[in-house]
């Protein structure tokens, strides 16, 4: 009696057990296939602005009103989690065409989730993209991504503010000014302001966020180092002169506004915001002619920006990529791309919308992010004459951005700069070698 | 269960035919007791024992969230790296630490205000069902709300609700605080705007106690010529033992999950990271931020096994007070 007790009881402990084997183990194997060119397309996109899925909605109206062979149908993620629903499906249950942020890309194509592209886009669709989005969509010689849109990053500045504290301010890219500059430009109009503040550094997003990566990666490689440097972070992130460029970036937080409303720039509390193209159409608003847009200050290896936005690619379990290709043709097209970026802003990602995108085109008022990204380094060669660089291609991402913006975050809480970030490079290292480096190749 | 023969109810002609009849007897106690414990003996595997046999198993792994490569084993490393590398367990530990804190701050203050807040809506007084609700209205609000009111409420410029409240109050003497920013007030302000939301559950709980109390009681203390004080002491805290123990178990249960608060704040900038990063914060920003599901589970396998160490210590303690 007690034995076969013992054995119901093994039985029922046993029985998780049994369960993980089942569950476990199924690596999908996903091949794409690409069809005849024909039949239903399904895709996956963030939810961003309603204007941006207005345009997106309409493009996929209009695809299917244009032709009969393709039936594309769209569905929208909220974008808090869409990052997340990509990482946690797998290959074979993703749509034909995922939209994903840019310095996603690596990890998906390393988890096998994409497919290049090249083989189902026209060469005309790949020969109109912007040099930088090709940039940052081209991984191991393969294109898997395009975007409709590049971002840039870059100073407003308040020219009345910035007059009547009497501060000198660059004109253009070639006459940036330094990090110094900008730290005594930041003081003087902080003196000069009743509130004491003069700089808004988009606090409010979080800096322990991809913001904070994204937002001030520029000073590490403006500073000659890299977020990565041949898979290894020590050395790159951690370099005396990253780390004296914090020191800097860290002596500014008391003349920064903390912009819990979001307003300190609109309403004229502080004179210089540090922000990305899209806070252009709020401010151009409430500042009129006042507006100007700046280049990143330099800390010795010339002025960087960050670069790469939301792009669009065809999954690896797609049955009928070559139905998304034509789909993708159409998207990318001067229509769509000139239309998507009128709702929100953004830089077009193809030359010929860029050549005529009032805001953006020579002359505009936002030509400076054009130039900017005309110039692009690629994720490893920062020249001190490049200017755009893409965030490190590498399916390590994940683990990049968290450590980084986690030391970020505690720096200009006023942890000391070498050891928050070397201890940062440890991590990002440890997780290198634990993954054998993500090569591709395994 | 004992394997002793009961005496069978009907005589049985002969022992050789006894045995089968009690036995079949048992095994179809046996099946029934297993057919009624089958729905939540069912859903204790499917949702407590796999999924926490898993993190087990994949604590031994290195496990990357949405690799199609499969998870390698490496024995105790996670748990060598969480518990012993400088970096890692630092922040593990320190993690561990804030949760401790937090606890230790949360469970008297959260469970003395309710305490404190049901005894005073204890009344039979005109409207008084509006001053309940009002009270239990945070623990309505999702945390995600009650974090950005909190966020105005302790910006750390002067545009901060407190700071230009204190500017007032001190006649210009108050320069503006970074109360969230400050490793001294961090962990402070995540337990106030903790205790702010979640004090209304607990005072709920705790008035449906206090009103389960007889009312002779007090009438007969009143007779006794009892002070208030005295029949708190007396009549209220005793009749409410049970329920306080209870109350304050489910807080520092409840204590230990912290999570959301610091996750939204630290997003929502200006959350000084360190002083308030907390073990749940730590699994989930590692499991999804980093992708790294082996530490993660690591973590929260570590997690559970003091946080089951620390509520049979205290239930031990509180029954021991029974005695």
């Amino acid at each position: 009696m007690t034995d076969r007790r013992h054995i119901r009881l093994g039985l029922l402990l046993a029985l998780p057990a049994v369960f993980l084997t089942a569950c476990g183990g199924t690596g999908s194997t996903a091949t794409t296939s690409a069809g005849d060119g024909t039949g239903t397309i399904t895709i996956w996109a963030h939810q961003g602005q309603d204007s941006e899925n207005t345009v997106l909605q309409n493009a996929v109206n209009s695809f299917n009103g244009s032709q009969s062979a393709i039936k594309a149908t769209l569905k929208f993620v909220p974008e808090k989690d869409y990052t997340k629903t990509l990482t946690a499906t797998s290959a074979s249950a993703l749509p034909d065409i995922v939209e994903f942020d840019g310095p996603m890309m690596s990890s998906f194509v390393y988890n096998k989730k994409l497919s290049p592209i090249s083989d189902y886009v026209l060469p005309a669709t790949v020969a109109n993209a912007t040099a930088a989005v090709k940039a940052q969509g081209t991984l191991d010689g393969k294109l898997y991504g395009l975007g409709m849109y590049d971002s840039g990053l870059g100073i407003y500045a308040n020219k009345k503010l910035l007059d009547a504290a009497g501060v000198k301010y660059p004109t253009s890219v070639l006459d940036d000014w330094t990090a110094a500059d900008f730290t005594a430009a930041v003081q003087k109009l902080a003196a000069a302001n009743p509130s004491h503040k003069a700089l808004d550094l988009k606090e409010d997003y979080g800096l322990a966020t991809e913001w904070g990566t994204y937002g001030m990666s520029p000073i590490v490689w403006s500073a000659g180092g890299a977020l990565v440097k041949q898979g290894k972070a020590a050395g790159a992130i951690d370099s005396p002169a990253v780390v004296d460029a914090f020191r800097t970036f860290q002596s500014w937080k008391p003349y920064v506004d903390a912009d819990t409303d979001g307003n300190a720039f609109v309403n004229g509390r502080v004179a210089l915001s540090w922000v990305g193209h899209w806070a252009y159409p709020a401010y151009s608003k409430a500042l009129g002619s006042d507006l100007t847009v700046l280049p990143l200050p330099d800390f010795g290896n010339g002025a960087k920006t960050g670069q790469g936005s939301w792009a669009w690619g065809i999954s690896s379990g797609s049955q009928h990529a070559k139905a998304a290709g034509k789909f993708l043709d159409y998207l990318l097209g001067d229509t769509n791309v000139t239309a998507m970026t009128t709702a929100d802003g953004a830089v077009p990602a193809t030359k010929t919308a860029l050549a005529a995108s009032p805001l953006y085109r020579t002359g505009g008022p936002l030509h400076l992010f054009a130039q900017e990204l005309a110039e692009p380094c690629g994720d490893t060669d920062i020249t001190k004459s490049c200017v755009a660089v893409t965030r490190p291609l590498t399916a390590g991402y994940p683990v990049i951005t968290a450590q980084f913006s986690q030391a970020l975050n505690d720096i200009y809480g006023g942890a000391d700069p070498q050891t928050s970030l070397a201890k940062a490079a440890r991590a990002i290292d440890q997780d290198f070698s634990d993954n054998d480096g993500y090569s591709l190749t395994k | 269960m004992s394997t002793a023969v009961s005496p069978s109810p009907t005589p049985a002609p002969s022992a050789a035919a006894a045995r089968p009849t009690t036995q079949r007897r048992r095994s179809r106690d046996w099946v029934h007791a297993l057919l009624m414990t089958a729905p939540a003996l069912a859903g204790l595997i499917a949702f407590v024992a796999v999924p926490f046999g898993y993190a087990v198993v994949l604590s031994l792994h290195k496990a990357r969230l949405g690799s199609d490569r499969p998870p390698a084993f490496v024995g105790l490393e996670q748990y060598r790296r969480i518990l012993t590398d400088p970096d890692l367990s630092g922040r593990f530990l320190h993690a561990l630490l804030n949760n401790l804190t937090f606890a230790l701050a949360v469970v008297p203050l959260q469970t003395g205000l309710a305490l404190a807040l049901a005894v005073l809506l204890n009344r039979k007084l005109r409207a008084i069902g509006l001053f309940r609700a009002v009270f239990f209205l945070p623990v309505v609000f999702p945390m995600a709300l009650v974090a950005v009111i909190w966020r105005l409420i302790l910006a750390r410029s002067d545009q901060g609700i407190l700071n230009s409240l204190l500017h007032q109050l001190s006649f210009g003497h108050w320069g503006s605080f970074d109360w969230l920013g400050s490793p001294l007030t961090a962990m402070a302000s995540v337990v106030v705007l903790s205790v702010w939301q979640g004090v209304g559950f607990q005072m709920v709980i705790l008035l449906a106690g206090l009103q389960a109390i007889p009312d002779e009681r007090y009438e007969a203390a009143q007779l006794d010529r009892a002070s208030r004080w005295q029949q708190f002491r007396h009549v209220t805290l005793p009749g409410i033992r049970t329920t306080l123990i209870f109350v304050a178990l489910l807080t520092s249960v409840l204590s230990f999950r912290v999570f959301d608060q610091v996750y939204i704040l630290v997003r929502g900038g200006g959350l000084n990271e360190n002083a308030t990063r907390t073990v749940m914060y730590e699994a989930v920003t590692t499991a999804f931020d980093q992708n790294n599901i082996g530490r993660a589970s690591a973590i929260t396998v570590v997690f559970f096994l003091i946080v089951l160490v620390l509520t049979l210590v205290q239930r031990r303690v509180a029954r021991g007070d029974d005695a």
